[in-house]
């Protein structure tokens, strides 16, 4: 469970080292991705390239609970309430021809963070357990509401968004076209990567390092925790209702599903097996477990025991995921020298 | 004065009955949520699972001629080494860890996974309902009471009064106690913390498993009929305090009577919200928790 972690890392040399090998990955990354559109666009390709822009969706919310779980040390289990939130909003706004592709992003953002401050203000006024167990059930309560709300469709959800054009001043992106949607999508994730990866850079981003490492610290410090794990919340909700608007945009509809608690715990479970705190890992495992739910999916559709049973045992064997194996001066975590009891 | 208490004997008596046995079963899951968490620290994602457990295992020892009375004995008695594996074989590995919260919780978040669905391979996702083994009704002070209902609320009682001796007044329950309190000062004393700590993790989730089986009759078999349920019995641990004994018994009664007399007036869509709400407010105002006067370190 413990992550890349720059700032505490003593040794300079060492870190380069390990920087490299990370940073070869986020570098991959980008260049795998475009030789699979490429190929893609090139074979006229449809279903893989819509699931790989679903993927992309998906590792958006991920990183949503990595900078939670990864950099503020708070497990949240129902960072779908955002994803589903912004998936809601974009579809009705669309639906309804009110907005456009940057409308409905904005809108989307706009009613994500008075949601994620309202929630976050009691969520992290309760330490630990009850923030893990309060997330849980805002989110619970919340998918239930919706589906029990006519007017945002019920159990069916809303359906009928149309398809859009993306204008970017200089240019437009038809969200039409399987090789342009996924193009954007890689552009908005890695750009989600770097803007993010320079945030926990900053003073603000590594004082919620040492929150996540020692809380009582951070307070004799002259630093207020609760301000700045209220803020990484709603930094983190944003960028899981701001993916979420890209969903109905992808499918063309949304349904009470993406609030379910089998989204959230999937979001976490791509982050454990992706690499927590590495930002990278979470996109890298939510490939993944795309692509081994759809390579299982062919197979049985009982492929949620097989997705759980390598869960546990990544909780138990690989704590640190995928991009955790990268990291190597970090492979032995420093051990408190028993338990604190 | 006949409309009100017509109004009581015909819609409130009978609602507030509803409750208070709902309120029983409820008490029954949280109660093993509230031990696993008070001893062990685990946060038991998977309660919910193990309170299918029970139903999808009194269904298949229904088809093979056991009988409901004997089924009621032999499921706790079948769920309780599977828990005790569960616990030694995986949740044990991760508690010398220093995020053993985050680690055990999610552990058991993947272990809910996998239950839920193979329940779906193994019995399909289809509903199931077990026959009622005592049907008919009783007129209790002018009340129309289902007489299994009566049973379920006679039976719950007394096994929250045995949980209760259990751990209150048994040497077996002081050794559950000073594990809780103290584990390497118990450990010198010759008590087998490890085994104790399994052990009670089993025992938590039989009382789930237990609970399953006699609420099978009345809300029938199904693989998610864990979650709606494992909701509820969160929120009462947490408005009791997590790890209190009474705190769970008494706000799992009490939330099971405010969802039932609530839905007499409004819909019983928004009762999970106005339970969440007063989850919430209570956190707010009393984060140890309603009952938990006596507030755990």
């Amino acid at each position: 469970m413990r992550p890349a972690n720059p700032a505490v890392s003593a040794a300079a040399p060492a870190r380069a080292r390990r920087r490299l090998s990370v940073q070869h990955l986020v570098i991959a990354f980008p260049v795998l991705s475009l030789i699979f559109a490429g190929i893609g666009a090139a074979l006229g390709e449809t279903f893989y390239l819509r699931l790989a822009t679903e993927a992309l969706i998906l590792a958006g919310l991920a990183i949503s609970v990595d900078i939670l779980l990864g950099y503020t040390g708070l497990l949240s289990l129902g960072q779908a309430l955002y994803f589903g939130l912004g998936a809601y909003t974009a579809a009705f706004l669309l639906g309804q021809g009110a907005v456009g592709f940057w409308g409905a992003l904005l809108a989307s953002l706009a009613l994500a963070t008075p949601v994620a401050l309202l929630a976050g203000l009691v969520a992290i006024r309760s330490k630990g357990v009850y923030f893990i167990l309060i997330t849980f059930g805002l989110a619970q309560v919340a998918a239930k509401t919706v589906y029990n709300t006519r007017e945002l469709g019920g159990s069916d959800g809303l359906v009928g968004v149309p398809v859009l054009q993306a204008d970017f001043g200089l240019f437009q992106v038809d969200l039409g076209s399987p090789v342009a949607f996924f193009l954007l999508m890689l552009a908005l994730i890695m750009g989600l990567y770097v803007g993010l990866n320079y945030l926990m850079h900053t003073p603000f981003g590594r004082t919620l390092v040492a929150i996540r490492s020692n809380e009582h610290r951070v307070r004799f410090l002259g630093f207020d925790p609760w301000r700045y794990k209220l803020a990484a919340y709603v930094v983190a909700a944003n960028v899981a209702a701001l993916c979420g608007a890209l969903y109905p945009m992808l499918r063309g509809f949304v349904s009470p599903e993406l609030l379910y608690f089998k989204m959230s715990a999937d979001a976490v479970i791509t982050v454990i097996l992706g690499g927590v705190g590495t930002l990278i890992g979470p996109i890298y495992g939510s490939v993944a477990l795309v692509g081994l739910r759809t390579v299982l999916g062919s197979w049985t559709e009982h492929y949620h025991m097989i997705i759980g049973a390598l869960f546990m045992l990544a909780v138990i064997f690989m704590p640190r995921g995928f991009a955790g194996l990268f990291d190597r001066d970090e492979g032995e975590p420093a051990q408190d020298g028993g338990e604190r009891t | 004065m006949t409309e009100a208490i017509e109004y009581l004997q015909f819609v409130l008596a009978p609602q507030m009955l509803n409750g208070l046995t709902i309120g029983v079963a409820v008490v029954l899951v949280a109660l093993g949520l509230s031990i696993i968490f008070g001893l062990l620290d685990v946060v038991n994602m998977a309660h919910g699972e193990f309170y299918a457990l029970g139903a999808f295992i009194s269904m298949s020892l229904y088809s093979l001629g056991v009988s409901f009375w004997l089924a009621l004995v032999l499921v706790p008695l079948i769920v309780m080494p599977i828990g005790f594996l569960i616990e030694r074989g995986l949740i044990q590995r991760v508690y010398q860890q220093d995020q053993r919260h985050v680690l055990t919780l999610l552990l058991t978040v993947g272990l809910s996974i996998i239950m839920e669905d193979a329940f779906d391979l193994i019995y399909g996702p289809n509903t199931m309902r077990p026959e009622n083994p005592l049907p008919g009704s009783t007129e209790l002070l002018g009340v129309i009471v289902p007489n299994y209902r009566l049973f379920l609320l006679a039976v719950g009682v007394a096994t929250i009064v045995a949980t209760w001796l259990l751990i209150y007044r048994t040497r077996l329950g002081a050794m559950i106690r000073a594990a809780a309190f103290d584990k390497h000062m118990t450990a010198s004393l010759g008590v087998p913390v490890l085994r104790v700590y399994a052990g009670t993790f089993a025992f938590g989730v039989a009382l789930a498993g237990f609970a399953g089986v006699l609420l099978a009759p009345i809300y029938s078999v199904f693989p998610t009929m864990g979650h709606d349920f494992v909701l509820l019995a969160f929120t009462a641990v947490i408005v009791g305090g997590i790890g209190s004994f009474y705190g769970a018994v008494l706000a799992g009664l009490l939330l099971a009577q405010i969802q039932a007399i609530s839905s007499l007036y409004i819909s019983p869509h928004w009762s999970d919200p106005l339970l969440f709400a007063i989850m919430v407010a209570v956190l707010v105002v009393r984060p140890q928790g309603l009952f938990n006067w006596m507030g755990r370190s």
